[in-house]
């Protein structure tokens, strides 16, 4: 398993069209994708856009990211990449 | 796999509108289709629009009819429609509702998936002033 930690850097946050694109990414690996809020320890697994969506992940939230599965470095990398780009929004 | 298809009824353009904000978020979704019913609209004629609906987007594992509210006029229509495996109906059609019927991934039944649309609908409903209250908030919620 892999675990560390991400930020969410772009001004608009975890919003529904950066979750989208989030759980898309997830799902298209078959590792298992779990996010933490680092401060409330509000947990969700990552292929579930409604899930996602209820880490109310404001910018500059701090969030652990944990990947398990065969494709656990690819996954951790590109989620990662992600997150470093803000969602392609800045 | 064979998809549960998706009809939003709703008073006026909500139907369309919920659908068009759902397929902005998850992309195309061609198992799920939006009747609008007008205040003035005759009863027959949207009564044959849902009939229509329906049949376009049922997969033939059934179709879950999301309604605006309980007790209107495209809940009561969509209602004559109500058949066992076949179609189910749960009113107060919110965005996360219609996600919910967009993206679930395991084959489940008609009933199954009613009930979880229903839950998703009631769960997504926050009063988000509490979320700034983290000494108050549960644990569980």
């Amino acid at each position: 398993m892999l675990e560390g930690t991400v930020k969410v850097i772009n001004p608009l946050g975890l919003h529904a069209r950066a979750a989208a694109q989030l759980v898309q990414l997830a799902g298209s690996f078959n590792s298992g994708v779990i996010l933490t809020r680092v401060d409330n320890s509000t947990t969700v697994d990552a292929k579930s856009i409604l899930n996602v969506l209820t880490l109310a992940a404001s910018m500059n939230t701090t969030l652990r990211l944990n990947v398990k599965g065969e494709d656990e470095t690819q996954a951790f990398e590109a989620i990662c990449g992600l997150f470093t780009n803000g969602f392609g929004e800045i | 796999m064979k998809r549960v298809g998706g009809v939003i009824v709703s008073h006026g353009q909500v139907a369309n509108e919920l659908l068009a904000a759902a397929e902005t978020v998850v992309g195309d979704l061609s198992h799920i289709t939006a009747v609008s019913i007008g205040w003035h609209d005759d009863v027959e004629l949207a009564k044959d629009e849902v009939a229509r609906a329906v049949k376009t987007v049922s997969q033939g594992v059934g179709v879950l009819v999301m309604t605006d509210m309980f007790g209107g006029t495209p809940t009561n229509i969509s209602a004559m429609f109500l058949k066992e495996n076949e179609v189910e109906i749960v009113t107060g059609v919110n965005l996360p509702m219609v996600i919910k019927l967009a993206t679930y991934s395991e084959e489940t039944t008609l009933s199954d998936l009613a009930k979880e649309v229903e839950d998703q609908g009631k769960q997504s409903i926050h009063r988000t002033g509490a979320l700034l209250e983290p000494q108050k908030m549960k644990k569980d919620a």
